[in-house]
């Protein structure tokens, strides 16, 4: 199983960094994700949407669509693409801590 | 009687139907065993099952490689990690070709090593899963490249399908086609919140100027067109769709997208169960029927063009409908000037195209994506290996959902990181998902300052509405 180092932590991942298991995951393992995706702050925006997609995973099992997402957090489409500069599978469902999503991506 | 849901969304933008509850997918939900090491069982199993893979092409790829090593330079493993020599396609195909010469090789009953043949021990079995799942994208540049026509995309589909029915399957590409299995779409997308991305995303369409009365038309019957999608369009980046939907408009085709099977993916095809692709095949087919579409409609995508336009027609025996993709119809509409396009918008930047092995080497569409590229931008630099002679991304093969290889899928794009660079283009495009991540993570890796696009996205906001 290969593991992600930062700051001194460990954490085991699969090879595209998605954490795998997501019970281990706090805002703490967020903060530090997050800088992996090249994000160095996260704002409240951000945490709008990570605790969103959190929230539901943990109701649902499954990652929302991002319609629901935006609709539900009153984000425009755009502005989940500059929060998130790798997109919402790759970026924000890695930051909140959810597994890889099924199909290309 | 007219289903009610039928009837409302023939009409184009209603509001979501939530009351009827139709199972799409299978009957019966599953869940492959998947096995994380092989046991004596499963070999004996594997050689059992390896009679019923030897069709015509399979037989003569494993019979007919004469070592010449002309695939040598055709890999992209090969180019980008040439130091590493069990990369070579010979090589790599020679885990499962040991196994077959052994099996039915007359010679290997008397000479067994003379001729390379080996028995199946797991050491072999261990080495053939490394290698062919996680080092080859079938992109079958190298088959071009034989003399002797090995069709190494073949043969690697038939040692994946002998080692998935076993159960040694990488885990993440085998959920994905469970996912599609038990749902009618590889990420489980919901009808009714599918539907209601559409109509979003129509929302969304009409407020761009010029496109006020533009629509995206749910379970039209009797469309031209059936629209099909790849779900992470409308699970994550539906702005393909709606770029898509705005060309289309434009071009005043009459066109559907399905709520059932809009999934035009099939990673069975990689998974080498022909069985899961032709089910997927035959929903889709189903569809098309049900609306009574006279062209069955690829968007954009490398694999699932494959599998609808060449694919398809074969597992099912042929179709009644005609099938043709984003690419192909872009091209066509700009010739018969049903739309025209300003180049302006991309003054400035220069363009490349990336083609996607399934949709150029395996699929023949060459030069519409030129066509579609040269009418909406002036300066376009081929990479210096195109059409059907372009070295594959790295993602193809289902590589971007076998997650223990990306590693190796990364070091691999090095030749296409470079060939990019060296058009010093600012946008790399294309027309294939699959592609896009990989492009764009090889252009990250690689430190090459360019955005990926697809050729929607190119063409959409370059319309003259």
């Amino acid at each position: 199983m290969p593991t992600l180092e930062i700051e001194g932590r460990t954490f085991e991942v699969d090879e595209d960094g998605f954490l795998q298991d997501p019970d281990l995951w706090n805002e703490e393992v967020a903060k530090l994700f997050a800088k992996t995706e090249g994000i160095q702050e996260l704002t409240d925006e951000h945490w709008k949407v990570v605790h969103y997609l959190r929230n539901y995973y943990l109701e649902f099992n499954i990652a929302p669509m991002i319609r629901k997402v935006c609709k539900d957090t009153g984000f425009k489409l755009k502005k989940i693409y500059e929060l998130f500069p790798s997109g919402p599978a790759k970026g924000a469902c890695k930051v909140a801590g959810l597994p890889k999503p099924t199909g290309c991506v | 009687m007219i289903d009610p849901m039928e009837e409302k969304l023939g009409q184009g933008v209603q509001k979501a139907p939530k009351t009827k509850k139709e199972k799409l997918g299978a009957p019966e939900s599953r869940r492959w065993p998947i096995k994380s090491e092989f046991t004596p069982e499963m070999l004996a199993e594997m050689e059992k099952i390896l009679p019923s893979k030897l069709n015509r092409v399979v037989a003569i790829s494993l019979a007919g490689c004469i070592h010449c090593g002309l695939c040598s330079e055709a890999c992209h493993y090969t180019a980008s990690i040439p130091e590493d020599k069990t990369l070579l396609p010979a090589y790599k195909a020679d885990r499962f070709r040991k196994w077959y010469k052994y099996r039915f090789d007359w010679a290997a009953k008397v000479f067994p090593s003379f001729v390379g043949a080996q028995p199946l021990t797991k050491e072999l079995a261990d080495d053939m899963y490394d290698k062919l799942w996680g080092a080859c994208t079938m992109c079958r540049r190298c088959t071009f490249n034989c003399p002797m026509g090995v069709d190494y995309g073949m043969l690697v589909r038939a040692a994946r399908g002998i080692m998935t029915q076993v159960g040694r399957v990488p885990k993440h590409l085998q959920e994905t086609i469970d996912a599609h299995y038990n749902n009618g779409n590889n990420m489980a997308v919901p009808r009714d919140e599918f539907v209601e991305t559409i109509e979003w995303i129509e929302e969304e369409l009409q407020s761009e100027d010029g496109c006020e009365n533009f629509k995206i038309p749910v379970d039209k019957k009797g469309a031209q067109y059936f629209l099909t999608l790849n779900p992470r369009e409308p699970k994550y980046y539906p702005l393909t769709i709606q770029a898509t939907a705005k060309v289309l408009n434009a071009a005043g085709v009459d066109f559907t997208i399905s709520s059932r099977y809009w999934d035009l993916t099939n990673y069975a095809m990689f998974s080498g169960i022909d069985p899961d692709a032709k089910l997927f095949a035959q929903w889709q087919y189903e569809d098309v029927l049900r609306l009574e579409c006279e062209y069955l409609l690829s968007g954009e995508c490398g694999h699932g063009y494959r599998a609808l336009r060449w694919e398809m027609p074969n597992w099912l025996g042929g179709v009644p409908f005609k099938i043709t993709s984003m690419m192909e119809l872009m091209a066509d509409l700009i010739q018969k000037g049903r739309i025209t396009l300003d180049k302006s918008v991309h003054a400035g930047k220069r363009f490349t195209y990336h083609d996607s092995c399934n949709i150029a080497r395996s699929g023949g569409v060459l030069e519409e994506p030129r066509i579609i590229v040269r009418a909406a931008v002036d300066d376009f630099v081929e990479m210096e290996h195109n059409r059907e002679d372009s070295f594959c991304c790295g993602g193809g093969g289902g590589a971007l959902a076998m997650p223990e290889f990306s590693e190796r899928r990364i070091r691999a794009g090095k030749i296409k990181a470079e060939e990019i660079r060296a058009t010093s283009a600012n946008v790399v495009l294309q027309s294939c998902h699959n592609c896009t991540d990989q492009l764009k993570e090889i252009v990250d890796h690689y430190g090459i300052k360019a955005k990926v696009m697809n050729l929607a996205e190119l063409v959409a906001p370059a319309l003259i509405l």
